[in-house]
Order: structure tokens, then C-alpha cells, then sequence
């Protein structure tokens, strides 16, 4: 990770041509090859920035970062009028963002009673990976057929779209052709429901404190 | 809106369920348009003068709204692009309107509001010869009405969307007689010059009948007005879903609710109850809505225990609530 303050302008040009007059900026340019120019205002959002990957020259007074964009290039020239700080440091492996407690949790208790999703569901694995990052549970339903499920605490249209990616990539593996998906959470928006339902995937409400025990579920005059 | 034969036709949907109206109009060109509803009807509801001239030119987007010293336009969207309702195409019944009514309005309130179990969103609304049967349920609590109409409806059995009759409560207020018909699809209702369409709602209903316990071990007749008194004041404690408890001992019915960080509440009256103490938790919305949909003075109260449902109920009238209750700790 390398930071950089600067009196600076920037310019960019690609699919449009913007430009930063000359002002005092951060530069963090990080070492997956995002570049990010901030000032102090504007909150945390980044004046401009470059995605990964890309190609950094540093020049005497300009660096330059350049992307390659299709049959294009998006380049970024940042001339330095003034360098007044610059730090460079390792961070080392990324720790991972820790999931918040509910859905970490939520996550252990489905891991060990899966069968509260579904009648005969049980667990293969847990974070199963996939080239477009770990599914939460992978299991088994009562037929042996695959179910991959995610889970969250507040399962949106977000969620929704995550699951049907790790489908798309898990469908390509001819064993897991078949496989289903359920989004489970302790509240499923209305709007996650129905893309659940118009996509062929499954959704469940889980109460934690039901799963755990902690708290008899709810007398009703049926099963609804 | 459509402006024909010196009327003006007023049609309006969500795609569940439709009204359509007519108001006389002195017409000077025929034409239709669509507005958006609420901004035009907050618009008229606050307008000066008793008429209003509404005016619109095919090549315009917009429509010019005057009443009195009023002055308004409005952007209107393409009469064609509106979806054509449900033809009323079918033979229509007269029911009549009072007993109709009043029966929804008995059952309606236990019907659930979770769009996820679209069954339970509805009424089921059941004809046979002139007996009229509606039951209404969120799993939580049972509303059942059978209402003798004076004459015969249609052979019918549907579950129509709970908010469509609710509907049909503000349309057909006042009129002595609803039309009813009933397509494969739709339930359509006619009050004076409202159609109100709604779609049938598709799924299998509860077992009414097996739901009902045939046995209890408490039968107790309670003063009406004064039990709901005091569910009504306890509930006010009854916060974030608390239970009111409802302990019954010797000649005393004592109600209390508390709230962590609220407060408490605890009232007593007597009843003819004898026997072992029993403590029952209820859902104090649920319990004060069944005893208001009770319209005698004395109310029927039946328990069994405090893990199995409880059922309002009143002498000479063909009505019942079913409730579950809640488990109380401690």
C-alpha cells in the first residue's frame, strides 16, 4: 500500500474526459493495482479511481495509470506539483470481513440442524468454494440431490442475485448440474421472495433463537 | 377516464383488484385519458367549486384541471396503455347488502397482511342455497360467520382477497342490494354505479371444520362490554408483542400485561369461574379484536389449556373465533 499527499492534478481520459485541478490530494495506490485520488470533503467515496488490473509508470513529476478498456484505454495522469508526504507499507494477507453476528451465527446454527430449511436436508460442507467465492452451505437434500445455501441476515435482492451467481458457476460442474439453491435469512424481503420464486430458488425464514432452542416456537392453529 | 354519452367512465387497478364508476359529465368531445389516481384525487377532494371542466387535447401530454379560481395541468399517460379490466359478462345475483357486510367485517380482521401465504391473505366466501359462510384466518386466530340471507346466491365457493371486500365495505355502503358475479378468475361486485373486480385468489384454504375443537374444559359466559374494558386498557402495556395473561381462579378473572422498560398493568373482575387456577397468555390485539367482533352483551369464552386455542363465541348468533395462544414464561 502506497500513500501519497500531493499537489496534484489529475486527468482522466477514457470514456469521458475528466479533470481535477491542481489541489492538495491523497493518493493510494494499492498493491492489486487500485488507484484512488481523494480530497478532504466529499465523503469516503474516492474523486476518481482506477479499478484493478493496471499498468502504474511514475515519471519524474506524472504518474500514470493506465487500464486497458476493451479496444481502448482509460488513463489516468496525475501531475505532482508539490509531493509533501509519501508512505509505503506491507499489509499483508487481507483478514477477510468478518461476518456480523447474527449471520455468523445464523450460519453455525443452520450448519448443524440444516434440516430446519428443509425436511431431510443435511450438510456437505461449509464455505464451499467457487471461483466466484465460498457458498455457505453446501448439503444434501432427502433425494441426494445438491443444495447450495446462502445465508444472510436480511435476505434482499442482493442475496438473491449472489446465490444465482454461485448457481451459475456450480450448474457448470456436469456432477452439480442439478443443483438447487436455498436464501436463507431471518427476514426475506418481499421483493427477495419473489426473485426467489420467479428464479426457481427456494427461501427461508430461520429464527436463531428457534433453531438454538432458546425459544418454543410460535403456537398456531396450523402449520401455515 | 374516458368522456363518452355525457358520462364520465372512472376506472381504476393494481392488477388484483379494479373499480369502475360513472359520474355525469356534460361531454363536449369523446375521448380517454390516464392520470395518476392519488394526485388527482387529492387534487379534486380540495377543489373550490362544486364543478369542475377537465380538458384534454389528443396531441398533449398533459390535462387542464379548472374549478372555480382554480387552475391546475396534469400529466396524463396513453389511454392504451392501461390494462383492459374484466368484462362483467356474467349472470349477477342480488345479495343482500347489510348481511353481506356484515359479515365481512366480522371475519376480515383475522385475515393475515403476510403476502408470502397469499391463502391466508383472503376470505373464504362460501354460498350454498341462501347460507352465507365466510371464515377468515392469519394461523394465529379463526374468524367464522354464517349469515341466513333472505334469499338464494350463486353456488359459490372462493377465497376473494381480504381487501377487496374490505373495499366493497366503502362501495356499497348505503345501497340496499349488491350484485354479485362470479367468472373463473374474478368475483365481481356491483353497488349503484360501482363495479368492484377482484381476482380469486388460488391455493386451498384451512379445514374450517377440523379446526374448531369439538370439547372444552372451560365454558365460561362473560359480561362483553366489561371484559373489553379492560383488555382494552391492559393492552396498552402489552408492548412488542407481550402477552396479556388471563389468570382464572375462584370467581375472579384477573388480566395483567407488563413490558420490560414500560410498565405493568393488572386488573380484575369477576366471572363464574370454579375449579383449579389456569393461566392462558393471549396476543392482546387478537383477543380484544375477537371480543369486538362479538356483537352480543355476553360472550361465550371456551379453554381448554393454556397450550391449545380458546374460542369466543355468543349465544344465537353463528359466529366464532378461534385463538391460539401464547406461551407464557415463567
Amino acid at each position: 500500500m502506497r500513500l501519497v499527499v500531493a499537489r496534484c492534478e489529475v486527468t482522466y481520459t477514457g470514456r469521458l474526459t475528466a479533470y481535477l485541478p491542481e489541489a492538495i490530494r491523497l493518493l493510494v495506490f494499492k498493491a492489486d493495482g487500485s488507484v484512488l485520488v481523494h480530497a478532504d470533503s466529499g465523503g469516503y467515496k474516492p474523486l476518481n479511481w482506477m479499478t484493478p488490473p493496471t499498468v502504474i509508470e511514475d515519471g519524474e513529476d506524472v504518474i500514470v495509470v493506465r487500464k486497458r478498456a476493451g479496444r481502448t484505454e482509460d488513463r489516468l495522469e496525475i501531475r505532482i506539483a508539490e509531493l509533501l508526504a509519501e508512505l509505503e507499507h506491507e499489509l499483508g494477507e487481507d483478514a477477510g470481513l468478518e461476518k456480523d453476528g447474527v449471520e455468523r451465527h445464523l450460519q453455525e446454527a443452520l450448519a448443524e440442524q440444516p434440516h430446519v430449511l428443509e425436511d431431510g436436508l443435511r450438510l456437505v460442507r461449509r464455505e464451499w468454494p467457487t471461483d466466484v467465492g465460498p457458498v455457505d452451505l453446501m448439503c444434501r437434500d432427502a433425494d441426494d440431490g445438491w443444495v447450495a445455501v446462502e445465508i444472510k441476515r436480511v435476505g434482499t435482492i442482493e442475496a438473491v442475485e449472489q446465490l444465482s451467481r454461485y448457481l451459475e458457476v456450480l450448474r457448470r460442474d456436469p456432477a452439480l448440474a442439478e443443483c438447487r439453491g436455498i436464501l436463507a435469512a431471518s427476514e426475506v424481503k418481499p421483493q427477495a421472495r419473489t426473485l426467489c420464486e420467479a428464479r426457481g430458488l427456494a427461501w427461508a425464514e430461520a429464527d436463531l433463537a428457534l433453531i438454538r432452542g432458546a425459544r418454543e416456537p410460535e403456537l398456531t392453529l396450523f402449520e401455515a | 377516464m374516458r368522456a363518452r354519452d355525457g358520462l364520465l367512465e372512472l376506472e381504476a387497478t393494481d392488477m388484483e383488484l379494479s373499480l369502475r364508476t360513472t359520474v355525469p359529465a356534460s361531454v363536449e368531445g369523446e375521448g380517454a385519458i390516464v392520470v395518476p389516481a392519488r394526485l388527482l384525487g387529492d387534487v379534486v377532494r380540495l377543489l373550490p367549486a362544486s364543478e369542475v371542466t377537465i380538458a384534454h387535447r389528443s396531441e398533449d401530454g398533459v390535462a387542464s384541471i379548472d374549478s372555480g379560481s382554480y387552475s391546475g395541468r396534469l400529466n396524463v399517460f396513453a389511454a392504451e396503455d392501461f390494462p383492459r379490466l374484466p368484462a362483467i359478462d356474467v349472470p349477477l345475483h342480488d345479495i343482500e347488502s347489510a348481511s353481506l357486510l356484515d359479515t365481512v367485517q366480522r371475519v376480515a380482521r383475522a385475515a393475515s397482511r403476510d403476502e408470502s401465504r397469499p391463502v391466508l391473505t383472503g376470505i373464504l366466501v362460501r354460498f350454498e342455497g341462501s347460507r352465507l359462510t365466510m371464515a377468515a384466518t392469519d394461523s394465529y386466530r379463526m374468524a367464522v360467520k354464517e349469515t341466513e340471507l333472505p334469499s338464494a346466491g350463486p353456488e359459490l365457493e372462493a377465497i376473494i382477497p381480504a381487501r377487496a371486500l374490505d373495499e366493497l365495505g366503502r362501495i356499497a355502503a348505503g345501497n340496499e342490494t349488491v350484485q354479485l358475479g362470479v367468472s373463473e378468475n374474478h368475483v365481481i361486485f356491483g353497488a349503484g354505479d360501482a363495479w368492484l373486480t377482484t381476482r380469486r385468489i388460488d391455493g386451498q384454504f384451512p379445514n374450517v371444520a377440523q379446526l374448531k375443537p369439538e370439547t372444552f374444559d372451560v365454558e365460561l359466559e362473560l359480561n362483553r362490554g366489561e371484559i373489553l374494558e379492560v383488555v382494552r386498557r391492559a393492552a396498552v402495556m402489552a408492548q412488542r408483542n407481550t402477552p396479556l395473561r388471563l389468570r382464572f381462579s375462584e370467581g375472579e378473572l384477573t388480566i395483567s400485561a407488563q413490558s420490560q422498560d414500560v410498565g405493568e398493568t393488572r386488573e380484575s373482575l369477576a366471572v363464574a369461574y370454579a375449579g383449579e387456577a389456569l393461566e392462558i397468555g393471549f396476543n392482546a390485539e387478537f383477543l380484544r379484536e375477537g371480543l369486538e367482533s362479538v356483537t352480543s352483551d355476553a360472550v361465550q369464552l371456551k379453554l381448554i389449556n393454556p397450550l391449545r386455542p380458546g374460542l369466543l363465541s355468543s349465544e344465537g348468533d353463528a359466529f366464532w373465533y378461534l385463538i391460539m395462544p401464547i406461551r407464557l414464561a415463567g
